[in-house]
């Protein structure tokens, strides 16, 4: 009878101690998925009302300047110790963003917005390679008013500042919302996050930093 | 022999629980839903306040002041002008049904004098061929002739508009065109030389103010994108957690095989 308390307990402490560890792993995944919830409509809502600013400021002012878009070479996350450069893309026969074949590279979706104009351009980045993190790994750990800077070939730089964090469902992100046109001026960097999943050799959700121009 | 079936169950509610917890904070984005944005072309109208469905959607949007594209579910919605002193107290300016199909782009447009006001709804393009610029043009000037939009020296790319009139698209060459409006007869009512089409977007070159300070307006409507997000991973990173999971699910199964073990040999026991 001694013995079998003994079973018990051991029974006990080890569905418990995997359970920690099963849930210790989902947590991870949990909350590598939400870095910043943010209700859907803000940003759209934050968007237009800052887009009516500007026009304002243009009217009072009658002309801002804003510097020159540029046609992005280099990217640098001081917040992450990013530094990579970036090499523009198109879509491919599948009208599917190309993205680097390595996990040191960024890619510039081309056909949409340059950075620094009126539009939002997009940079996509590998969270993980085959054997490891990737460039844009630490992605998820940025937070808003941390700044981007994109460099052109000629040295030409532009400043981003992080508005905010958003991960999807890969199928559920608002594409017109990250690729579309915009009032603004906006740089958003897309990878991926949650977790990987072995049959359809994707990760299962879509993490994407929305910034501005500075 | 109850204990064991506890044991299971307990196992199997936490490993449950925890699914549907990921389940739940997953971000769900409708894709029943409709993209609107609003236009304020009315040359003499206030800063006005735009409710769709009672709610304030839009705040203090003046002449030639454009919304982005904001989702809105399918269906039919109620959306009225306030001007934006009135907080939405009193009577709207106007007051519409719109109605909206799922996966589709408009843009509603604020058009004419005030007291004229009415809102022009037009389905907006969302594709255009690679390397490829497509425009459309809009006549929102309320006292304006008819016109036509040509190439200075040259053919008419959109003839006979009137108010308020939003033409069908046209693919182009992206490229800079030296374009003008004129009126029917030939006499040029706005130089546009020099207006840049860049490849791969869609826009909306409008027509506002009235006739005698008449000026040009592009918006944006679409830009080429994917067709889905990009693959941003090969999965590299995650052996950790999975290890992690694999090490749980592990040791809770050895757990339940010692449980079995036990309730086997405390029934043994009793028998």
């Amino acid at each position: 009878m001694k013995t079998n308390r003994i079973l018990f307990i051991l029974a006990i402490l080890l569905i418990s101690g995997g359970s920690t560890f099963i849930f210790a792993s989902m947590d991870e995944s949990a909350t590598n998925s939400t870095p910043y919830v943010k209700p859907a409509d803000d940003l759209t809502f934050h968007k237009q009302l800052t887009s009516f600013d500007q026009t304002e400021a243009i009217n009072e002012e009658n002309k801002q300047v804003y510097p020159e878009p540029i046609t992005p070479t280099h990217i640098e996350i001081p917040a992450i110790g990013v530094d990579a450069s970036i090499n523009a893309t198109g879509l491919d026969d599948n009208n599917e963003m190309i993205v680097p074949d390595n996990g040191e590279d960024v890619a510039w979706f081309e056909p949409g917005s340059q950075p620094g104009s009126t539009g939002n351009a997009v940079l996509a980045g590998h969270v993980d390679d085959y054997t490891g993190p990737a460039v844009f790994f630490d992605l998820e750990d940025l937070n808003p008013g941390d700044e981007i800077i994109i460099t052109d070939k000629k040295g030409e730089s532009l400043t981003f500042v992080v508005d905010q964090l958003k991960s999807y469902p890969k199928d559920k992100a608002p594409l017109r919302q990250v690729f579309g046109p915009t009032n603004e001026r906006s740089l958003n960097l897309v990878t991926c996050t949650g977790l990987y999943n072995q049959s359809i050799e994707e990760h299962e959700e879509r993490l994407v930093v929305y910034t501005t121009l500075k | 022999m109850n204990l064991k079936k506890v044991f299971i169950l307990l196992v199997t509610a936490v490993m449950l629980s925890s699914v549907f917890a990921i389940g739940a904070l997953a971000d769900n984005h409708d894709s029943s839903d409709a993209m609107v944005r609003i236009v304020h072309a009315s040359p003499d109208a206030p800063a006005v306040n735009v409710y769709v469905n009672g709610e304030a959607t839009v705040e203090g949007a003046a002449f030639k002041d454009a919304t982005d594209y904001m989702n809105l579910p399918a269906g039919e919605h109620d959306v009225a002008i306030y001007p934006a002193e009135a907080n939405g107290e009193g009577d709207p300016v106007i007051s519409q049904t719109l109605t909206i199909e799922a996966g589709e782009a408009y843009t509603v447009a604020a058009v004419g004098m005030l007291d004229n006001l009415s809102l022009k709804v037009a389905s907006d393009s969302m594709s255009v061929s690679e390397g490829m610029s497509k425009v459309r043009v809009g006549h929102l000037s309320p006292d304006a002739p008819m016109v036509d939009v040509g190439v200075i020296d040259g053919d008419a790319l959109f003839s006979g508009a009137s108010f308020p009139a939003i033409t069908d698209y046209q693919e182009l060459e992206a490229g800079t065109y030296d374009l003008e409006v004129r009126t029917e007869d030939g006499t040029q009512v706005l130089d546009l030389s020099g207006t840049t089409l860049e490849e791969n977007t869609v826009y909306s070159v409008f027509a506002v103010n009235t006739a005698d300070s008449l000026e040009a307006w592009v918006l944006t409507d679409y830009t080429m994108m994917p067709s889905e997000m990009p693959q941003t991973g090969m999965g590299g990173a995650q052996s950790d957690m999975n290890n992690m999971f694999m090490i749980g699910l592990g040791t809770v199964l050895a757990g339940i095989v010692v449980a079995g073990i036990a309730i086997n040999r405390k029934n043994s026991y009793q028998a």
